[in-house]
């Protein structure tokens, strides 16, 4: 048996000695099979009641379907999904959905009322980390189960406590939370009353174009095509995505063929795939805005709660060597709180770097005296490169900027606690309605969530109310309006310097086509690619 | 016992009494478990009084106040630190290590997955280096000042002074990329990877097993360049202090009178020098190896292999506690153990030590 043993090892010894030297490395990845190369370190869990992560946001829009959800092609208009069509109600607080007809999930169960309600309760009553979007329409474990009503099989009647609108309830449940998936599976793998939490953590029960085959955590994701999906038709048949830590690394395996998309690459790589044959670079826009954030309450520091400091310091931002030179087009200047591609968006660009300019306002204001501050930045490129390009910029009007790089979450905590003086940041909307970044930026309500307006010390009571406002108004001319008006008052006179924003870009095999990728981190589209 | 081995076992093992061995045995166990204890306090407090909130990074910046508050509770971060500790400590008496707050998974089974991936690496990095290591420092100091020395002190210089990350990258871009010599990042082929069963969570042993032509070889492409880097990384000290042990014990008297008697150079460096440097070469070698354990993070990384290393990393970034004190754990085990080894292998080889 030994010698047995010892013979095959000889052999496939020999094996590899002959394989190694000479076998060449496959051009392309095999047919019908999309790798995507990208870092997924960030990955808590694929149930789409607590996944609120870049890496499960992205991935969602593959494996679970909405009622209605955002039109690929148009982001601001929606489309039916799950649902058939749906009508408001008299009161303007409810919708009723007709579920589209023969839906079924990828394990073959049909999409019933009873899925809906169970799914929308179920991401209330976990409460996990997107929950906080549901609670935008006054929905609580106490009172969710009154608010959805089963009318028959295929109609289910949805209201709400709070004072929205139902286009902005529409909105609401077109986000990864409010995803339908299969009450029947998902309780069947129920633990300890755990609404089948840790079993979604790894699998999937939903109705989108792909199903989880297998998730190796850290390593890799592979989902299988779901052809009965309603409405879409996978193209591939196997969708790979691999966690590769390193951009370097995961440029090469672009470049030998071994992953047909690579995501999440810095400027340095792109620059060096520029040109190079069987690869294309494709840039999408994103809903991702970049601002610097004063702390008015900081009392060792009188000037951050002046407003002339605020003016000077939209003078003192390089805003054009930010987006052009430094970041070589990854961001391009915007400077409105709702990015470019929502309605309702603003894109004038008032401000320019002008130092000259920033020192007469604070010499008007009695604050030309060196200034010294803390500005908080994550320990990420490219924040840190940002972060020493204002450093500088500041520097030519008196201003002391004093770099302090954490991690995000430490960032974070002093924010929450308001003991930071600067901040540079990012803004991603929750979801696809312009309330989303409106009610972070322009309100501070007296005892409600802390906000970023709450975070900079920024009393608003009239823009608060005016937000408040634009949220109830049923209207969608009148909201555009009102949001319009909020952004320019935050523009001109606020603790807030918004600066850029974001423009997503990955780079493909050339041969790869049909990739769809929209504004917000859960638009990502792999129904249609073939290569 | 063949002769070979009764022979060696004479040459190595002096006149050590059972119940000396006994003695050496019972001390080193104490002491290791005493280690492991402290291990786990400084672990654990180091990573309580960390600016990092865990239920923060769990929940993310925009959660609502009541899902911060469920997560700070599931976590057990709302009760007084020593109370953590000692629910900790009774948890992991019940063999339960927790559950990693940034995957939600068992922490128990995430490193019984990531394990087995490093120590395959390590071990047979460890291997090749330890045989190269010490046939290079036998040349050297056979032949201590000529160019074979010269070469090999370059050599390992090289090895230990070039940043494995750059070097990782280089070999990458030649050997994969430009030449496709190699396997390139991750374990194996994608045709393999998600269809070979790992049980064992040795790529080696299990695609061995699987059954499936060219999955063994696959494995092997893939390992080549991290082990040959691992390898090359930890080369360099046991080449030069396994070479600066021969070259000191070559001026002992003995040395002398064997030369005096007729004994051949060669025959002296292997024969009489090479088991005297038995201790101290066994030092340098553990060394290597908790190096290796520790060290396979950047490799981990730049070839994408799933590692004790990477997952360690990962769990400090996201301040996710129960997966540092697991990953230290084990890691703090393997460390004493080795350590623990080498330590009772050194007493009983050099009588001088017990």
């Amino acid at each position: 048996m030994i010698q047995g043993a010892l013979r095959r090892f000889g052999y496939m010894l020999l094996g590899v000695g002959i394989v190694l030297p000479i076998s060449p490395a496959r051009a392309d990845t095999p047919p019908g099979i999309l790798v995507v190369v990208q870092a997924m370190d960030d990955l808590v869990s694929l149930d789409p009641a607590e996944g609120f992560e870049l890496s499960s946001e992205q991935l969602f829009g593959s494996i679970y379907q909405r009622l209605v959800q955002a039109d690929p092609a148009d982001p601001a208009t929606l489309q039916p999904v799950l649902a058939a069509s749906w009508a408001a109600g008299d009161n303007g607080r409810s919708l009723t959905f007709t579920l589209r007809a023969g839906a079924t999930f990828a394990n073959g169960d049909p999409v019933r009322a009873d899925d809906v309600i169970y799914s929308l309760s179920r991401a209330v009553k976990l409460n996990r980390s997107p929950a906080f979007i549901l609670n935008e329409l006054g929905w609580t474990a106490d009172n969710i189960d009154a608010q959805l009503v089963s009318v028959d099989a295929t109609h289910v009647c949805i209201s709400w406590p709070a004072s929205v609108s139902p286009e902005f309830a529409l909105h609401i449940l077109t986000t990864t939370v409010a995803s339908i998936v299969d009450k029947r599976e998902v309780l069947a793998h129920q633990q300890d009353g755990d609404q089948g939490n840790r079993w979604l953590k790894t699998h999937s029960a939903g109705s989108g174009p792909f199903r989880i085959r297998r998730y190796v955590s850290r390593e890799a994701l592979v989902l299988d095509a779901n052809p009965s999906s309603p409405g879409v038709a996978p193209r591939i048949k196997t969708l790979i995505i691999r966690n590769i830590a390193d951009a370097a690394t995961r440029r090469l395996l672009l470049e030998v063929g071994d992953a047909d998309i690579a995501r999440d690459l810095g400027p340095d790589q792109f620059t060096a795939l520029k040109g190079k044959p069987n690869i294309r670079i494709a840039q999408f826009p994103s809903a991702t805005v970049c601002y610097l954030l004063f702390n008015t309450t900081d009392r060792s520091n009188p000037a951050l709660a002046n407003p002339a400091f605020w003016q000077a310091a939209r003078w003192l931002v390089d805003y054009r060597g930010l987006a052009e030179d430094l970041l070589q087009g990854q961001f391009s200047v915007h400077q409105a709180f709702l990015a470019d591609g929502f309605p309702g968006a603003l894109d004038d660009t008032p401000y320019h770097f002008d130092p000259a300019r920033a020192k007469a306002v604070l010499a008007k204001a009695g604050l030309d005296h060196d200034i010294d501050l803390t500005l908080d930045v994550f320990n990420e490129e490219p924040f840190i490169d940002i972060a020493q390009s204002l450093q500088s910029s500041f520097a030519q009007a008196g201003i002391h900027l004093h770099l302090r790089i954490e991690a995000g979450a430490e960032v974070y905590a002093r924010l929450r606690s308001r003991t930071y003086q600067a901040a540079w940041l990012y803004w991603i909307p929750d979801y696809f309605d312009a309330h989303s970044t409106a009610s972070a930026f322009a309100s501070n309500p007296e005892q409600g969530s802390h906000t970023l307006a709450w975070r900079a010390g920024w009393s608003i009571p009239e823009l608060s109310a005016e937000t408040q406002q634009a949220v109830m108004s049923s209207d969608p001319a009148e909201r555009l309006r009102l949001y319009r008006d909020i952004q320019r008052k935050v523009q001109s006179d606020s603790p807030f310097v918004i600066a850029l924003q974001q423009r997503s870009q990955l780079a493909m095999r050339s041969n790869v086509r049909g990739y769809r990728q929209g504004l917000d981190a859960d638009m990502v589209y792999y129904d249609q690619v073939t290569k | 016992m063949t002769m070979a081995t009764q022979r060696l076992s004479t040459l190595f093992f002096r006149h050590a009494a059972p119940a000396t061995l006994l003695r050496i045995a019972a001390t080193s166990v104490l002491s290791l478990a005493l280690t492991l204890a402290g291990l786990l306090a400084v672990t654990f407090a180091m990573s309580a009084l960390s600016p990092i909130d865990p239920a923060l990074q769990q929940v993310g910046d925009h959660a609502s106040a009541a899902t911060y508050a469920q997560a700070r509770h599931a976590l057990d971060l709302d009760a007084p630190l020593p109370e953590r500790f000692v629910h900790y400590l009774d948890r992991l008496c019940h063999g339960d290590l927790g559950v990693s707050t940034a995957t939600g998974q068992p922490v128990l089974g995430e490193l019984r997955e990531v394990f087995p991936a490093t120590f395959e690496l390590s071990t047979i990095a460890l291997l090749l280096s330890a045989m190269a290591g010490v046939g290079l420092a036998l040349l050297s100091a056979r032949w201590p000042g000529s160019w074979i020395d010269s070469v090999i002190r370059i050599i390992s210089l090289l090895g230990s002074s070039v940043p494995i990350f750059w070097l990782g990258l280089v070999a990458l871009a030649l050997f994969y990329a430009h030449w496709h010599w190699a396997g390139g990042p991750g374990r194996l082929d994608d045709a393999y990877e998600y269809t070979i069963d790992m049980p064992s969570g040795l790529v080696l042993v299990d695609s061995w097993h699987s059954g499936m032509p060219g999955a063994f070889a696959s494995a092997v492409k893939h390992m080549l360049l991290p082990v040959l880097l691992l390898a090359s990384y930890v080369l360099g000290s046991i080449a030069r202090l396994t070479r600066t042990a021969l070259l000191g014990e070559l001026h002992q008297e003995y040395v002398t009178l064997a030369r005096a008697k007729g004994a051949g150079s060669s025959w002296i460096l292997l024969h009489h020098v090479l088991p005297n440097c038995a201790g101290p070469m066994l030092t340098v070698i553990a060394l290597a190896y908790t190096n290796l354990l520790q060290g396979a993070v950047l490799t981990e990384t730049v070839f994408a292999r799933p590692g004790l290393g990477r997952y360690l990393t990962n769990a400090l970034f996201y301040g996710d506690v129960p997966a540092i004190l697991g990953a230290t754990l084990v890691l703090g085990i393997a460390f004493i153990l080795i350590n623990g080894t080498t330590d009772m292998l050194v007493r009983l080889l050099d009588p001088r030590q017990r």
